[in-house]
């Protein structure tokens, strides 16, 4: 799983996840710390659909860690106060750019957890569906 | 003189701040960060919409120590939002990905997708519930009723992805409406730039965003009364979230496959239908159509709505307020404002001397 992807599915899954895999690298590898977790601005661009402009929409608060583990560095950012995902979120980046043999088994894991992120994502779009103005009903009943 | 003053004001100062404390205190109840968060949801989109910083816990932190004034709350939050570095831009967010909550059209009763009413006080009674008092007494009801929202759907097999095309894609593809090229121009920022007339677009787009609920909403309502000349349809309002990615600020060359996902924000975003003369030809003008733009962070529709129609009101020229971009931009952003006026009940002894002198000196030659 590519990082946009990876990182989606961790930000969005249940905290225990991203912990998981971060304490398998801590566990058998040297990690040194390069950035506390720390909070930051990040600006949001944004493309307007009337005249197709850019502009920045407002800032997001996000929570932002750097760690090394070898010779690679990995970095972990996360929106609003988040320490300790933003510094898992860090390590598992880390792992992936050591390219540590533990990464080959995370697959699976991060597929389930994707599975898992896409089925409450599901749930809570058949309950905003229930929403749905149905006009056809409408108009048979304005009929008769 | 002017140093005994100071001095003399110090004890008073602290002891009204005692004052402030005591006030937030003497009913002896203490509000928890995670009820307001919990419950203010209202309040807590129109303080990240005018502070212009997206983070609901630290907005119900600003709510909390502002004992619930919109204005102290955002004054705090853009008061501890210029200690914090921007560390990132994020990669241009475009609001087709939005996963939609609520998305309506009052030009078209059958939209692609459907109108979906989402969470909206609409169709409601407006009757207070009385029964709210109470609540917090029944919390396992509530929370049993809660429980079985979650479960009361139809489930199904396959994933559902609540992102549904633009409603004015249909007027673009059928000509009615100007279709405008990609503006990649990099945008101005107005925290980083004083602001100099004539602004361009992307000015004007974020101090409108970050404007004040009541001020943004004042002045689109008073277009709509004749000072401006502008009467919109609503195209489309849509509420959903928008994912954030940022470029990995570690390598040398941007490749998507290796962005950054940092999570997702809940906006506001309105599209509403003006039609405009378009020249075509020496003599001949053809009616088109054209977009009010409006968007804000949050649940906040009056405002996105609002905003639309100033955006609207200042790509045109015309004589009236709405339509001056000094009048408008320069009056809707809530620090700015509030803290003009309330400046005026700090001390200005010295001015009022002054006036007072001259007062005194021009009555005593009027005699």
């Amino acid at each position: 799983m590519k990082r946009r992807q990876r990182t989606e599915v961790l930000i969005k899954a249940n905290i225990s996840v991203a912990k998981k895999l971060a304490d398998e690298i801590e566990l058998n590898h040297k990690i040194i710390t390069i950035e506390e977790p720390n909070s930051g601005l990040v600006m949001v661009k944004m493309r307007e659909t009337a005249q197709k402009h850019l502009f920045y929409l407002g800032e997001l608060l996000v929570t932002e860690a750097k760690v090394q583990v070898n010779e690679s560095i990995g970095l972990g950012i996360v929106q609003g106060n988040n320490d300790e995902l933003a510094y898992c979120l860090a390590v598992i980046d880390a792992a992936y750019n050591a390219d540590l043999p533990e990464t080959a088994g995370w697959a699976a894991v991060l597929q389930e957890a994707q599975q898992s992120v896409l089925q409450a994502e599901t749930e809570e779009a058949l309950r905003i569906l229930k929403t749905k103005v149905d006009f056809e009903t409408v108009d048979e009943e304005v009929k008769a | 003189m002017a140093y005994v003053a100071v001095k003399g004001g110090t004890i008073a100062i602290e002891e009204s701040i005692k004052r402030l404390k005591y006030e937030r205190l003497k009913k002896r109840g203490i509000l928890d960060v995670k009820n307001i968060e919990a419950g203010m949801r209202g309040l807590i989109d129109q303080v990240m919409s005018e502070s212009s910083m997206y983070c609901e816990e630290l907005a119900a932190l600003a709510i909390k120590h502002a004992e619930g004034s919109p204005e102290e709350a955002v004054f705090l939050l853009r008061a501890f939002r210029s200690t914090l570095p921007r560390k990132h831009y994020s990669k241009v967010v475009n609001s087709e990905d939005m996963r939609i909550e609520r998305r309506i059209s009052a030009s078209f009763k059958n939209i692609p997708g459907g109108q979906i009413l989402g969470a909206a006080y609409d169709y409601t009674h407006r009757l207070i519930d009385f029964s709210l008092v109470n609540d917090h007494q029944s919390i396992a009801a509530e929370m049993q009723w809660l429980d079985n929202y979650l479960t009361d759907y139809q489930p199904q097999e396959e994933a559902v992805v609540l992102r549904m095309p633009k409603v004015l894609d249909y007027l673009r593809n059928q000509g009615l409406m100007i279709n405008y090229e990609e503006n990649n121009e990099e945008p101005k920022d107005i925290t980083k730039e004083s602001l100099k007339f004539p602004t361009v677009r992307s000015e004007r787009l974020q101090i409108l965003t970050r404007g004040q609920t009541g001020a943004v909403t004042a002045l689109g309502y008073a277009s709509l009364r004749g000072f401006g000349s502008v009467h919109p349809t609503v195209g489309e309002l849509r509420i959903g979230q928008l994912p954030i990615f940022i470029s990995n600020p570690l390598a040398s060359e941007t490749n998507e496959d290796d962005d950054f996902y940092i999570g997702e924000i809940k906006v506001t975003e309105v599209e509403t239908i003006i039609s405009t003369s378009v020249k075509k030809g020496r003599s001949k003008t053809e009616l088109k159509f054209d977009i009010g733009y409006g968007i804000c962070y949050g649940q906040n529709e009056t405002k996105a709505v609002a905003m639309s129609i100033l955006d609207r009101c200042l790509e045109t020229k015309d004589d009236a307020p709405t339509h001056d971009e000094e009048f408008v931009l320069y009056h809707i952003d809530s620090v700015e404002a509030t803290g003009f006026i309330s400046h005026l009940k700090l001390p200005h002894y010295v001015t009022f001397q002054s006036k007072l002198d001259s007062v005194r000196k021009t009555q005593k030659e009027a005699k």
